[in-house]
């Protein structure tokens, strides 16, 4: 029977794994040491790995490798911000939306950093990786009330967020 | 449904997880409460933003890094690594000669995928596959690579430097799909292949492999790799060009 490579299932995973990693560790360095582990034990473990989603599966590693890394990390690290702009191009607005825009940006990025581990990575994996509820619950290892739940709190958190960031959206917020 | 139900579902429903009953109860209810369609509403809203964080792509660095892992583990099954460690120890009179693979891997993560460029090159110009589109034409060449890369190659015609632009293909290195770009001078092919840096703008970066020049730089968050049998000073020329 036709077997799948690792090629094929887990290295197009590298961007997510790293972007989930870099968003744990919040620098490049240990996010960087940690896929690299992360990868190593996919391989040693690859043989396992039948029909399940692939994505879910590496992520679960690199979660599990970084907190066996950096058990305490998780809770206390300083919120290091080192003013990193986004450098997406801002189609067709102006520069001074344009400016807003970026300050948007980086005050949302600050404020998911400033979150706690827990609250954190479910945004970033429904939101940046679109991961479902099923997924989430098999990369972070609880029941899917439990991604909910923290989903719900996440975003509350973030909610004052808003107040400053109606201009830059442009208003999207008339209510149907 | 009631205002305290919509607050424990109102996640799962700004997510797509509800199911259609429960989905259809919902929206009913939104119809009647302007409080409510305002929580989705907010819900929504952080959602956008979130989404406008950046997202990290991995560096080259660590993609050749987990290859190199790969490599590792096909070609040398784990034991015969271990084996050949120890026997490797012993000979050497018990002095252990240790070097983490990860402090070689940041000297010469450059020299392995430059070989990699230079294996692509080849392979491509032995006729197994040197374009997708076929065009001296930039707007036409660009456009072709939309929605087959998360990136936008910047794609230009160097003919007024002497380099015409011969056409385009997608081709992989890195674990992951890149542009390739071909430019021709006189008889020479030239491959230059461009994907997403996460480092800062670089200097030009020249080397020899088997024969061919490679020239690798850094400019605006895109990598750029030039391969050639080209002499190093006129694939230099195309490097400039490609800068400006």
């Amino acid at each position: 029977m036709p077997q799948r490579t690792f090629e094929e299932v887990v290295l197009p995973h590298l961007d997510a794994a790293f972007n989930y990693a870099r968003w744990l560790a919040k620098n490049d360095a240990d996010a960087e040491d940690v896929v690299q582990d992360a990868y190593v034990r996919a391989l040693r473990f690859f043989s396992s790995l039948r029909g399940e989603n692939a994505r879910a599966w590496l992520l679960s590693i690199v979660r599990n490798t970084w907190y066996g890394r950096f058990p305490a990390r998780g809770v206390d690290r300083i919120v290091t911000f080192d003013g990193g702009t986004d450098d997406r191009p801002g189609d067709g607005l102006d520069p001074e939306a344009l400016v807003i825009q970026q300050q948007t940006v980086q005050r949302v990025q600050r404020a998911l950093e400033a979150l706690p581990p827990d609250f954190r990575e479910v945004l970033v994996l429904r939101e940046l990786e679109g991961l479902s509820y099923k997924e989430m619950a098999i990369v972070i290892g609880v029941p899917i009330g439990t991604v909910m739940s923290r989903l719900a709190r996440a975003r509350e958190r973030l909610l004052p967020i808003l107040a400053s960031s109606e201009a830059a959206t442009g208003g999207h917020r008339e209510v149907s | 449904m009631k205002c305290h139900e919509i607050g424990r579902v109102l996640d799962a429903y700004v997510d797509g997880e509800l199911g259609p009953p429960e989905s259809a109860g919902f929206e009913e209810h939104l119809g009647v409460c302007a409080a409510c369609s305002r929580r989705v509403a907010d819900r929504e809203l952080v959602g956008r933003l979130v989404k406008q964080v950046p997202y990290y792509s991995a560096p080259d660095r660590l993609r050749v890094a987990v290859l190199r892992a790969r490599k590792r583990s096909r070609f040398t099954p784990q034991l015969l690594a271990l084996a050949a460690t120890v026997a490797l120890a012993a000979s050497l009179g018990g002095v252990m000669v240790v070097r983490t693979a990860r402090s070689r891997q940041a000297v010469d993560v450059t020299t392995s995928i430059a070989e990699d460029v230079v294996g692509s090159h080849v392979r491509a110009l032995m006729g197994e596959h040197l374009l997708d589109v076929r065009s001296t034409d930039q707007h036409t060449v660009k456009p072709w690579f939309l929605g087959k890369l998360d990136f936008s190659p910047p794609v230009e015609d160097l003919a007024s430097s002497g380099f015409p632009l011969v056409g385009g293909r997608l081709d992989y290195m890195v674990a992951r799909p890149v542009a390739a770009l071909v430019y021709k001078r006189r008889q020479h092919m030239i491959n230059v292949f461009i994907w997403p840096a996460q480092e800062q703008d670089t200097g030009f970066d020249a080397r020899s492999i088997r024969g061919f020049q490679v020239q690798h730089w850094t400019r605006s968050g895109m990598s750029f790799w030039a391969v050639s049998d080209l002499n190093e000073a006129e694939l230099r020329e195309l490097a400039r060009a490609l800068v400006h």
